[in-house]
């Protein structure tokens, strides 16, 4: 069977491909520095609840007054890039959803789980003693369930020659095993987000204004939690790529010049990231890692494109076109965004008249 | 149809949604409320200057938080989730209309959060008008996600002018959108309260926890009274054919509307008791049960809203299961196979007729229905029926019953479908009906064309008179034949005999004590207010009798003699025959003598979709299990109750209610008439076929049981539908009258239906079913030889007296004395003996044509004829002997 015959016909859009390939990219950033900051406080959150040692205690403590919000934060910034995936590759995505629909359904269950037990963990942390570990294991293995699902998706979307299987398991229990890239995918999102995760902490100390040993050691503990699962990624991002389909590989050594100079980009912003860690300066760290994170995901989108390429590309999506609701999104988006730095603001005023 | 579909088995027919989708709701309308309700609550703790009010608000505010950010959030991507695995096409739809609509109430999901959380984290330890503030950006923009969310909800039920203009604010601002918006902000009041008395029950001091709960009950009543005004707006808003649906021509919707008529008064009830002054102990488990009934509040508002705009998951642009309005006709033409793109069957063998029916299952059906699970199981749904059944029950689907969509794909992919279910899923096994060959001795008469002085004839005026045995549950039709009889003296100038005679008619042995065989005489005073002795007809004739003069039609009669298809000995006859004799009245001598068959029938091919086996025999009959169903389907479609009635032992007679000019039932004068809404109503069901339409429900199939067309138009090759023409115009003549008299319910009936005989409903001429019947002149226009086989279309008889049955030639003889009953027209081929109708032209003239054809004119006159005085041609030689 042909599986580009099984691809469904897309649906019109109101507006220029571009606007939602640009909300894509920019919510998809927002989401995967939640996400990452998350999983990775998640996981180092675990490691200190298992060593179970003062410092880490008070480590964990500390992640665990935060996670509930990044979580929120996850879920709400995860929203918008998924809005905007099924409006460019909805054809993709709904299919390959459906395919694997009994794992895709269970993550809402999966995340409420972690959700709630990252709250118990948070509200309960003095009380909970061993518990502690039960609930942040719980959590953080409910959040790797999620993000492997979500790999899964993420491939099986852009392989329809896979789709065939379909006929002999319409149950919605087709996991993509046989795609290559789907375990270094995976990890190169954990390895990410133990750095972000690492980062974060050693930001969070950063902010701190009493300067003491114990924050300068925190800083330091969460710089090698970023340098050493970078370092690590590097490994990982090699395994990602050569696991790649050959003709897809070679767009970022030359086959595409976009594509090689936002890989080359890439190479250089991971570089200097690691140098910072290293050298234990948190903002010029944090602001190569943010710039290597908005590169990978421009990498990412290449990707996504050069496997669709064959069957899809999202400039062919008829427009019909209605510019009115994009206006109001975008009043609205920023009416918001400037409540919530109002707001931020606001209770951060408190914060400081509180302390005086 | 563009997607693939997820096999669901027991958790289909909208499990899933059901479930995730009503606790979500019913939490993201608190999560509306609520926010209103904690920063009047608090204000109010500022104003009484009441530290316990602070600490309730702030104690309420981490369950508010912990429900509706956790669990509503993560349940409302669970619901998206959910659609776009259960009706990606649909959701992609929505997701394509409306994406910066989604957006932007994604904007103000943002907002709420991080105004939630400062609200709570932040909560004593920020300058109150600061808190406030906080508090009241968190309801704005909680309430802005109801607005966006609402608007795109709505659409689905109410699409309005999007359809033609598919513009994103005519979609959003849908005919329902505002009655609907200003319904869920009330209902998110009225459950602040709800579960405001979850954690007001839990205050310990005494005086603070009274307090609060009446504080509480008064969130849940004041909202109430407008959530009922503008739950009416709403109704009110919502298009006249999905309000009619949601109003009670679904019977599905019916419970859930009853609850949630219901609730209103349980739950303002519940509010009051809980403002009393009664133990905490009481209000706790009371404060939950009002949280459930609530939940059930929810569920049944959102179901009546779901199912409302049944058949469609977008009205009038997508259907339940995904496929688009748009495409319906094109996949009627070339097959939903040749389309569909997740299918492995493109075209239907012998072979794979069973796998594909399943793939056409899976696209059309399951989306609605789970295979065993618990909500829409298709296994009791489609148990009654064989596959002729299934097949017809898809041909009218969609069409009474509007909340399902229509079939749609080809007869074939019909069928594959019909047998995927009944053979597939049910694995019931047909095997073909095996009709008895049956060849009864018939005995002629004696007659001496020499020395007899009488010539008799005599017949059933009905070619057959079917009649239903269902007498325990319903009757249709009672058992009662038409016997007549003309005494002709016979002389150069023949005279029909009227006087000094008395005609007797009996019924052959193991026919006369029918009420052995059917209850009819359980239940005559019941239906016809007649105590009736058992084996005595409605006119008072029983199986033995005389006859009476009709002096107007110069015959006598027997009327209604209530004959059953049934011997005594356990046989299914429906051809029993009656001797007939005339006597002198003044002397007892027998002036002639002759027999007839009363053709009477029960087999009723309702069980053909109603399910159930023939009462008697295997052959023919009523059964219980068939009767019940046909008044279970009557009360699920027509909102009666008859089954109930029926087994308190009130059945019904169907002329009661439906008027019947056969009978000259009034019935109630604004239904249709039992024939119109009978065949109007099945017609639906049967459409696009020739006579097995007719044959599905009456006893005329030449492969039945009975074959009741057994005269020389069916030797002919002609069947039902050469005179009565094709089931949807029968159908549409009898109801255009109707709806001429203004009977609404017509409109219903032939909404789906299109005339094949005609190219416009305009063409077809109304008609009063026995009286404008067809008109034997159509065809042998001035009794000549016809010139085609078919009669022309839309000419009935005028009224009674024209009918067949009811004429004469210019001589006084009725028209069925020479050429036989109605549907067995000499000569005739009886499946029970060759001969047992044709008795009559035999005994006088030895062979099977009509009485005197052939010049036989001296059956009477003693001499031959040279003019035709009995009609013209009547002197031509009979064309198709055989």
């Amino acid at each position: 069977m042909d599986p580009s015959s099984l691809i469904p016909s897309p649906d019109t859009i109101p507006v220029h491909w571009g606007w939602f390939q640009f909300f894509l990219i920019l919510t998809f950033v927002l989401h995967l520095l939640f996400m990452n900051t998350m999983l990775g406080m998640g996981i180092i959150a675990l490691v200190a609840s298992v060593k179970s040692k003062l410092q880490d205690l008070q480590t964990a403590k500390e992640i665990s007054g935060k996670l509930p919000y990044t979580i929120a934060f996850t879920v709400n910034t995860g929203v918008a890039p998924l809005l905007f995936i099924q409006v460019l590759y909805g054809n993709f995505i709904y299919t390959s959803s459906v395919l694997m629909a009994v794992y895709w359904l269970s993550i809402f269950v999966i995340l409420l789980i972690a959700y709630y037990s990252a709250y118990i963990y948070s509200f309960k942390f003095d009380t909970l003693g061993s518990g502690r570990t039960f609930f942040i294991a719980l959590a953080v293995i409910f959040m790797l369930v999620v993000g492997f699902f979500f790999s899964n998706n993420m491939t099986l979307m852009l392989t329809p020659d896979r789709w065939t299987r379909y006929f002999t398991n319409p149950g919605g229990t087709i996991l993509n095993f046989f795609e290559p890239t789907l375990f270094p995918r995976f990890f190169h999102f954990v390895a990410a987000s133990i750095a972000v995760g690492g980062l974060f902490l050693a930001l969070v100390f950063k902010f701190k204004k009493k300067n003491s040993d114990y924050r300068r050691e925190k800083i330091a503990s969460g710089m090698r939690w970023f340098s050493y699962s970078t370092i690590a990624q590097i490994l990982i991002g090699v395994w990602f790529l050569i696991s790649l389909p050959r003709d897809i590989m070679v767009i970022f050594f030359g086959g595409n010049s976009f594509a090689t100079i936002l890989f080359l980009s890439g190479i250089v912003g991971t570089t200097l990231a690691l140098v910072f860690g290293f050298q234990e300066k948190v903002w010029p760290c944090a602001i190569t890692t943010l710039f290597t994170i908005i590169i990978m995901v421009l990498i990412r989108d290449l990707v996504r494109r050069a496997y669709l390429e064959p069957y899809f590309t999202v400039s062919t999506l008829k427009v019909v076109p209605q510019y009115s609701p994009l206006i109001l999104f975008v009043v609205t988006l920023v009416i918001g965004l400037s409540l919530v730095g109002y707001m931020l603001k606001l209770a951060l005023q408190n914060r400081r008249e509180d302390e005086k | 149809m563009n997607y693939p579909v997820w096999e669901l088995y027991f958790a289909g027919g909208g499990l899933l949604i059901a479930t995730i989708a009503v606790v979500h709701v019913y939490v993201a309308h608190f999560a509306v409320g609520g926010g209103l309700f904690l920063v009047l609550t608090e204000l109010k703790g500022y104003r009484e200057d009441s530290q316990n009010i602070l600490d309730y608000t702030k104690k309420h505010s981490k369950f508010f938080l912990l429900l509706t950010i956790v669990f509503g959030g993560i349940t409302g991507v669970g619901i998206w989730l959910t659609i776009s695995l259960l009706s990606p096409g649909a959701t992609s739809t929505l997701i394509h209309t409306f994406v910066f609509g989604f957006a932007t109430e994604w904007v103000c999901f943002m907002v709420e959060i991080v105004a939630l959380f400062i609200y709570f984290y932040r909560f004593g330890k920020m300058d109150k008008k600061t808190h406030l503030t906080i508090g009241w950006l968190y309801f704005i923009f909680a309430w802005l996600s109801l607005f966006f969310i609402n608007g795109i909800i709505d659409f689905m039920l109410t699409p309005g002018n999007w359809l033609k203009t598919n513009s994103f604010w005519d979609g959003f601002f849908n005919p329902t959108m505002w009655p609907a918006l200003f319904f869920r902000t009330s209902l998110s009041l009225v459950l602040a309260g709800v579960f405001g008395f979850i954690t007001a029950v839990f205050i310990k001091e005494t005086m603070c926890r009274e307090n609060m709960v009446r504080y509480c009950a008064k969130w849940l009543l004041f909202p109430f009274i407008f959530m009922i005004l503008f739950a009416y707006w709403y109704v009110m808003a919502v298009p006249e054919a999905p309000r009619a649906m949601i109003l009670g021509r679904s019977p599905e919707i019916v419970p859930f509307v009853k609850i949630f008529a219901w609730i209103l008064p349980v739950m303002s009830i519940g509010a009051l008791l809980m403002a009393i002054r009664i133990p905490g102990s009481v209000k706790k488990p009371m404060a939950f049960a009002l949280l459930i009934i609530g939940l059930i509040y929810m569920f049944s508002f959102e179901y009546i809203r779901e199912a409302g705009r049944r058949p469609f998951l977008i009205y009038g642009h997508t259907y339940s299961n995904s496929i688009l309005v748009k495409n319906e006709e094109k996949i009627n033409e070339k097959g939903l196979l040749k389309i569909a793109k997740w299918v492995e069957y493109r075209d239907i063998t012998d072979e794979n007729i069973l796998d594909a029916g399943k793939e056409i299952f899976k696209i059309e059906c399951m989306s609605c229905h789970s295979t065993g699970g618990p909500l829409n199981d298709i296994f009791p749904l489609t148990k009654k029926y064989s596959v002729f059944g299934m097949d017809a029950q898809l041909n009218g689907m969609g069409k009474i019953i509007e909340y399902m969509p229509k079939f749609m794909g080809t007869r074939k992919e019909r069928l594959a479908l019909a047998r995927y279910i009944v053979e597939g899923l049910h694995g019931k096994k047909e095997s073909p009906v095996r009709i008895e060959e049956k060849d009864l001795y018939t005995e002629i008469p004696a007659f001496n064309e020499e020395k007899d002085e009488y010539v008799l004839l005599a017949w059933s005026s009905m070619g057959m008179h079917s009649f239903t045995d269902s007498d325990p549950y319903w009757s249709l039709m009672p058992p009662g034949n038409n016997l007549y009889a003309q005494l002709i003296r016979r002389g150069e100038t023949p005279e029909i005999v009227t006087e000094d005679v008395v005609i007797s008619y009996a019924v052959e042995k193991g026919f006369e004590k029918p009420s052995k065989h059917v209850k009819f005489w359980e239940y005559a005073e019941h239906f016809f207010g007649k105590r009736l002795p058992p084996g005595i007809g409605l006119s008072g004739n029983g199986l033995k009798g005389e006859m009476k003069l009709n002096e107007k039609q110069m015959a006598f009669t027997a009327d209604m003699v209530p004959v059953v298809p049934y011997s005594d000995d356990g046989s299914f006859n429906p051809y029993p025959l009656f001797t007939i004799e005339a006597i002198d009245k003044n002397n007892g001598k027998i002036f002639a003598r002759t027999s007839v068959v009363a053709p009477t029938s029960t087999e009723m091919g309702c069980r053909n979709c109603h399910g159930g086996k023939w009462r008697v025999n295997g052959q023919a009959g009523l059964s219980r299990e068939t009767s019940r169903d046909i008044l279970a389907v009557h009360d699920r479609i027509s909102k009666t109750n008859l089954l109930e009635l029926a087994e308190k032992g009130q059945p019904v007679l169907c002329q009661s209610c439906h008027p019947d000019p056969a009978f000259g039932a009034k019935g109630k004068p604004e239904l249709l008439n039992l024939s119109a809404a009978i065949h109007g109503f099945h017609a639906n069901y049967l459409t696009n076929r020739e006579d097995d339409a007719c044959n599905t429900c009456h006893p005329s199939s030449p492969t039945g049981n009975t074959q009741f067309l057994r005269g020389i138009h069916m030797e002919l090759g002609l069947d039902c539908t050469s005179c009565h023409w094709k089931m949807e115009d029968h159908a549409l003549s009898l109801l255009k009258a109707e709806k001429k008299a203004g009977k609404k319910e017509a409109d219903r009936l032939m909404k789906h239906l299109s005339p094949k005989s005609a190219s416009t409903m305009n063409q077809i001429n109304p008609r009063t079913p026995w009286f404008n019947e067809p008109d034997c002149m159509n065809c042998h226009v001035d009794f000549q030889e016809p010139e085609t086989d078919e009669s022309e279309f839309n000419l009935w008889t005028k009224g009674v007296e024209q009918l067949y049955r009811m004429r004469t030639d210019d001589v006084g003889i009725m028209c069925e004395a020479c050429h036989g009953s109605t549907h067995a027209i000499y000569p005739t081929k009886n499946p029970y003996g060759k001969d047992r109708d044709n008795i009559i032209p035999l005994q006088y003239q030895s062979n099977p044509y009509p009485v005197g054809a052939n010049k036989n004119c001296k059956v009477c006159h003693t001499i031959d004829m040279e003019e035709e005085v009995h009609h013209p041609n009547s002197l031509a030689m009979f064309r198709n002997t055989f």
